[in-house]
């Protein structure tokens, strides 16, 4: 009897997936009431405060039938947000069925269907599900019409299920071992087993969770990486319980865990196929692809001192994360730093916030950009993912930018903002749907450069929240595209160079000079503070030499007074950056780097 | 050689910028009277009492709002605690409290200099500060003063205050040199964040002139003044040759001062030299009528290399300046490669001048703080 069954949970964030998770280890007995910690797949702080599954997870759980029947069922956590198509893809690979969780008050959103049309086309087993049907905002009907328009079920189908109260849970977990169809059991073929996850843990060095597609894997086997051909032993292989639980093999069909000295997490990528040494698969599992960052910022410490500090910090995320890439880099405003790359803009708003909160690193981040493609004059094509790195203007062909298609799902209400804000982003309007619900789906081709950087949140605040984005890398395209730099007095300040649209160039300049105007202390000297394009100087300001700055009165008391601030002001002196002659205090940066798209 | 402070901390108002410590209750003068002759009696016989008291000034608050009995009282406590060989003992006074009789009274207690808190003599600015006195009573004390058996006496001025035309200053400054003063301080109105106008600037009911209009004010004031013969020798402080004042002269120049009364700050050297030490009572009268001047409020010890900084921060507002030789002897403080160079930038700038001194020039004396600031982060 093929008593495995491998599945995973579609859902958007906030639909519930992680308390209807919980509920199904509970009823397994995966995981005792007392154990229990509320929504136990997302172990992160950081995920459990935005309620998103940011790494991708897997439990296996003992089921009973009511008939006595015994399955065991391996659930697969799949990431939640845009940024990890890839990842969702892999996990989905790994399973022979889904579970689509629709909040019933709430609906589907774009991310999901992403998610779903994924699911369907790797054949995967749908079981689609209305969660949250206790609450009083629940419209089943509605909601369950739009299940049945996507995917094509009888409304009868969709199991009626709360997560909170446990109601339709057990129905739940009977569906799955009747619909979702049992792994091949190809155990005689050559090994297969697809990574679809990878941890790091400080004393075994990286743990690859594999699915085994084909063959048997043992404890002590030589295996290999398929992608970079790196050998090891496998020194412990086990199934995932809430505890690691080792054992001898893992068989075709089956889900667990490889543990073979791989120090660096680098080495163990999702997607790749693990095989065995001798009597090698021929081909690996297709569908894997290196990961590629999409987003680069500039991360610089606050304090120069923090430097070390800051390297050590990011070389351990990255243990934890291998999407995310870095080098070091120097800005000559903003010091020694690191250009890092993420697979997307949450993932860099995730690194960043981990910096802050577990390493306790105060950064400047430099404004997001994507990484460009430049045709030089001379004919070569380079890769330019730093705007101060842009060749001159005169060395230049042409500039290409990559492109997204978007998808948004909002309710009709918002269709004339959401057009409005993808239209304003050099959007290019593709397409819309209407949906169930009084809800449409709009499609537009976007540059992605202009959203990486603070789209989401305006499309959030433009529809009061009720938005969802789903996005894919379609291609690059040629663009009117300048490098715009910011000059103190004609010095550079690389970190404020960025590349825009030629027609946004001027706007953006003029805006940039007015906030530093603002922001830069009145020197000895006159400051000039411009936006160019190569030499062509587009927008100025002037901060006015300093006329005056003497304490009136300076007796008694007044000293102690004026020495205290004396030192103070020597600190907020060490702070400063200096460009050229001119020295910004760090907020100038910080306020200049945050200013959103309305002041830009 | 050291110095008395006497804080004395009533006020019949609040000047809307002004950031000492007073009360607007009158009840406890005398309380107040009676515990600081305590206080004074409280260093009998301790080493504040064997350096020669040099300067005794009386500031506030407004002193002027103590009868000429009581100024004598605490006068008489003074001398029978301290040795004083005085040159020059000061009372600040408010226009509005000045009469004949009180200008004689507190002369014969034994004050021999007088600072009177004119301000300006515009109406409208006035009411802006928020001063007790009109413009008849700024003018009709000055006369008294100048009736007076007060040669030596000093008037402030207030300048560069929101919307004041150099035309109003002018005139301010006009009239204070009919009265042929030997001695002015005129300040630039600072916005201090807890006063009435801090306050207002914050809730941007105010905006504070910008820094190059101030500095048009102060370039008058200066030449104004010079033409009168009377020169700036500190940032706001401008003599007749041979009139500077000492005591204020004496907090430059880190001779030792002893503060009395809520809120007064006190300096005074180690024995040895290496160190100062800084203290101050707490600014609050409950506190002191219930003798909490007997534990500093706040104090701190000054290094060789705080005290060096110090002086020069004090050293560079005055037109003397500071010399190398002085900040070498007494200090062992001398100049950086980094710093001298900033410095010859300055002169080639006409900021400063360096030869024994090093002095600001009054395009330097202007930006005092920054270039300061500038030379110990070099």
């Amino acid at each position: 009897m093929n008593n495995i069954r491998n599945f995973c949970i579609i859902a958007h964030i906030d639909h519930g997936k992680s308390t209807l998770a919980d509920r199904l280890l509970q009823k397994t007995g995966a995981i005792s009431e007392r154990d229990m910690k509320e929504q136990m797949l997302d172990d992160m702080d950081l995920e459990r405060e935005r309620g998103i599954t940011i790494k991708s997870h897997a439990i296996r759980m003992d089921y009973k039938r009511p008939n006595g029947e015994n399955y065991i069922f391996n659930l697969i956590d799949t990431p939640g947000h845009v940024d990890f198509a890839y990842e969702v893809s892999r996990a989905l690979k790994a399973c022979e069925g889904a579970i689509l969780v629709v909040d019933a008050a709430q609906g589907i959103e774009a991310q999901t269907i992403s998610n779903l049309y994924q699911a369907i086309e790797q054949n995967l087993e749908i079981i689609p599900v209305l969660n949250k049907i206790d609450l009083p905002g629940a419209d089943p009907e509605n909601i369950g019409q739009q299940i049945v328009d996507l995917i094509g079920c009888d409304y009868e189908d969709i199991l009626h299920v709360s997560g909170k109260t446990g109601e339709g849970v057990d129905e739940l977990l009977e569906e799955i071992v009747d619909k979702v169809p049992g792994p091949k059991r190809e155990e005689d073929k050559p090994l297969r087993a697809l990574i679809f996850d990878s941890i790091f843990n400080t004393y075994r060095g990286s743990i690859a969770y594999v699915r085994v597609m084909e063959g048997v894997l043992r404890k002590g086997d030589l295996f290999k990486f398929m992608s970079n051909l790196e050998e090891y032993y496998a020194e412990e292989i086990g199934y995932l319980k809430m505890k690691q639980e080792p054992t001898k093999e893992l068989r075709a069909g089956e889900v667990g865990y490889v543990i073979g000295s791989v120090k660096s997490l680098q080495d163990v990528r999702v997607g790749d196929t693990i095989t065995k040494v001798d009597n090698p698969a021929k081909e690996p599992i297709p569908g894997y692809q290196e990961a590629k960052p999409m987003v680069f910022s500039g991360i610089f410490p606050t304090d120069a001192d923090d430097f070390e500090d800051l390297r050590a910090a990011l070389e351990k995320l990255q243990l934890n994360d291998a999407s995310l890439t870095y080098e070091p880099e120097t800005s000559k405003a903003l010091g020694f730093g690191f250009r890092a790359g993420f697979l997307g803009l949450l993932h860099m708003e995730i690194v960043q916030e981990r910096l802050d909160r577990e390493f306790d690193i105060d950064i400047i981040t430099t404004v997001p950009n994507v990484q460009y493609e430049v045709e030089l004059v001379e004919g070569d094509r380079i890769q330019v993912d730093n705007p101060s790195q842009m060749p001159a203007v005169g060395d230049i062909e042409a500039i290409y930018e990559p492109y997204i298609k978007a998808s948004i799902i909002t309710p009709a209400d918002y269709i004339g903002p959401v057009m409005k804000l993808c239209q304003d982003r050099r959007g290019i309007y593709v397409n819309q749907l209407f949906m169930q619900n009084n809800r449409v789906e709009i499609t537009y081709e976007l540059p992605m450069a202009e959203v990486v950087f603070d789209f989401y949140d305006r499309l959030k605040s433009g529809t009061r929240g009720y938005a969802s984005l789903d996005y894919e890398f379609i291609e690059y395209r040629k663009g009117d595209l300048v490098r715009l730099d910011i000059l103190l007095n004609g010095d550079q300040v690389d970190a404020l160079s960025s590349i825009t649209h030629r027609d946004k160039a001027y706007h953006l300049g003029r805006k940039v000079c007015a906030k530093l105007k603002e922001l830069i202390p009145q020197q000895q000297f006159e400051v000039a503070v411009q936006a160019a394009i190569g030499n062509r100087v587009i927008a100025r300001d002037t901060v006015r030499a300093m006329r005056k700055d003497v304490t009136a009165k300076c007796y008694g008391g007044d000293i102690s007074r004026k020495r205290k601030l004396l030192e103070k002001q020597k600190e907020g002196k060490k702070r400063m950056k200096q460009v050229g002659t001119v020295e910004i205090p760090q907020e100038a940066f910080l306020a200049v780097l945050s200013m959103d798209e309305d002041d830009r | 050689m050291a110095g008395l402070y006497i804080h004395i901390p009533f006020c019949k108002q609040a000047c809307s910028y002004c950031d000492f410590y007073f009360v607007t209750q009158q009840k406890y003068k005398q309380e107040f009277v009676d515990e600081l002759i305590r206080e004074i009696y409280s260093h009998k016989d301790t080493r504040f009492t064997t350096d020669p008291i040099q300067t005794i000034y009386f500031g506030g608050g407004t002193p002027s709002l103590l009868t000429p009995a009581q100024t004598g009282s605490i006068l008489e406590a003074i001398y029978s605690v301290f040795d004083v060989q005085a040159e020059e003992i000061t009372l600040e006074m408010n226009p509005d409290d000045v009469t004949r009789d009180f200008l004689s009274g507190v002369k014969s207690a034994g004050i021999d200099r007088a600072s009177m808190g004119v301000q300006s003599f515009d109406t409208d600015l006035l009411n802006f500060m928020h001063r007790a006195h009109t413009s008849g009573e700024a003018l009709r004390c000055l006369e008294l003063l100048q009736s007076s058996d007060f040669n030596v006496f000093t008037v402030d001025l207030i300048y560069g205050n929101p919307g004041q035309s150099l035309e109003v200053l002018e005139k301010d400054i006009e009239t204070i040199l009919q009265f042929d003063p030997p001695h002015i301080s005129a300040y630039s109105l600072t916005v201090e964040p807890q006063t009435r106008l801090g306050k207002q600037v914050k809730l941007g009911r105010i905006v504070p002139p910008e820094d190059d209009k101030v500095a048009r004010h102060f370039d008058l004031v200066v030449n104004k003044l010079k033409e009168a013969g009377i020169m700036q020798y500190e940032v706001s402080n401008y003599a007749k040759p041979g009139k500077e004042a000492i005591h204020n002269s004496n907090y430059w120049d880190h001779v030792n001062y002893l503060g009395l009364g809520p809120g007064a700050h006190s300096f005074w050297w180690e024995e040895d030299l290496k160190t100062a030490h800084r203290w101050s009572n707490k600014p609050d009268l409950r506190s002191y009528l219930k003798q909490e001047w007997e534990q500093p409020f706040e104090q701190e010890t000054l290094n060789m290399q705080a005290l060096a900084e110090e002086r020069l921060m004090l050293g560079l507002r005055t037109r003397k300046g500071v010399a190398s030789e002085e900040l070498k002897s007494r200090y062992q403080f001398s100049f950086s490669e980094e710093q001298l160079q900033y410095i010859d930038r300055l002169s080639d700038e006409g900021k400063a001048i360096f030869d024994q001194n090093l002095r600001l020039t009054t395009k330097g004396l202007k930006i005092a703080d920054t270039i300061l600031l500038d030379i110990l982060t070099k």
